[in-house]
């Protein structure tokens, strides 16, 4: 087991395992609507196709609406998956905040199985980075945004 | 994933402006009572304490009696269900590696 997830220096999260199958199932796992539904999330529309675009419904946030929005950048069959993943909405900070990364899956046989190489990258820290954590100005800061976010969508929520 | 009702409860409570402003002279100070919370509000005390009672529930404030006075400072651990994208997808993708074995296991035993 090797998760090296969270290295802060280049933005990046990555994912490292030796898994006991063969790069053919674990690709029709990454790739197959259904399963991709069993253990990601369900998409929408998707296909592995270069270009194509497929959506994941995951949890809103203040003025987002929790559409993560995809498209196929690459897909060597039991090699490699690459999909860019974009979502939130710019009046928000942290979860829900702007995002636009790129998913890549990297597939090797190795004697045991094979390995299974996720890098989730493109991740832009905010600023005030922290500022959750610790007291501070940051904190000043960033709370009226949250106020804001939060002023925006309760207002939206309201029945007219 | 992050509850859905943890990120609107912490952004509902803070959508009042008010209680925002109540908010944030408790983060800027290191304790603070409702009296000096009221002082220069604009506010009645009774309106002041039922905002503290919402920003205790949303777990943003903490209390701490001492005498005939309670004194509140901020929890930073409130705003948690807003953390930021990179440490959310960090939990997310292990989670997500610990599914994909299972379901691995089941099509290929």
């Amino acid at each position: 087991m090797n998760y090296a997830a969270l290295k802060s220096d280049t933005h990046e999260i990555v994912v490292d395992e030796v898994l006991p199958h063969a790069p053919e199932t674990i690709w029709k796992a990454l790739t197959t609507g259904e399963l991709i539904g069993r253990w990601l999330m369900m998409p929408t529309g998707f296909e592995a196709v270069k270009g194509k675009r497929f959506t994941f419904q995951t949890t809103p946030g203040g003025a987002w609406d929790g559409v993560i929005h995809c498209q196929v950048l690459e897909a060597t069959p039991n090699e490699r998956l690459v999909y860019a993943w974009k979502g939130g909405h710019e009046g928000n900070v942290g979860y829900g905040s702007p995002l636009d990364t790129v998913v890549t899956f990297s597939l090797s046989r190795v004697e045991s199985g094979t390995r299974l190489r996720l890098v989730h990258s493109g991740f832009v820290l905010p600023r005030n980075d922290g500022a959750f954590k610790k007291m501070g100005e940051g904190w000043k800061k960033c709370v009226p945004t949250i106020g804001a976010i939060a002023g925006e969508q309760v207002s939206s929520k309201e029945p007219h | 994933m992050i509850e859905a009702a943890a990120i609107n409860a912490v952004m509902r409570t803070l959508a009042d402006p008010t209680r925002r402003a109540v908010f944030e002279r408790i983060v800027g100070s290191d304790e603070i009572t409702v009296v000096e919370l009221t002082r220069g509000s604009g506010v009645t005390q009774g309106a002041i304490s039922q905002h503290l009672k919402s920003l205790k529930q949303a777990g943003l404030v903490a209390e701490r009696p001492e005498g005939r006075n309670v004194f509140y400072r901020a929890e930073p651990e409130g705003l948690a269900p807003l953390v930021d994208w990179m440490s959310h997808y960090g939990v997310f993708w292990r989670d997500r590696f610990a599914n994909l074995k299972t379901l691995l296991k089941e099509i290929d035993p």
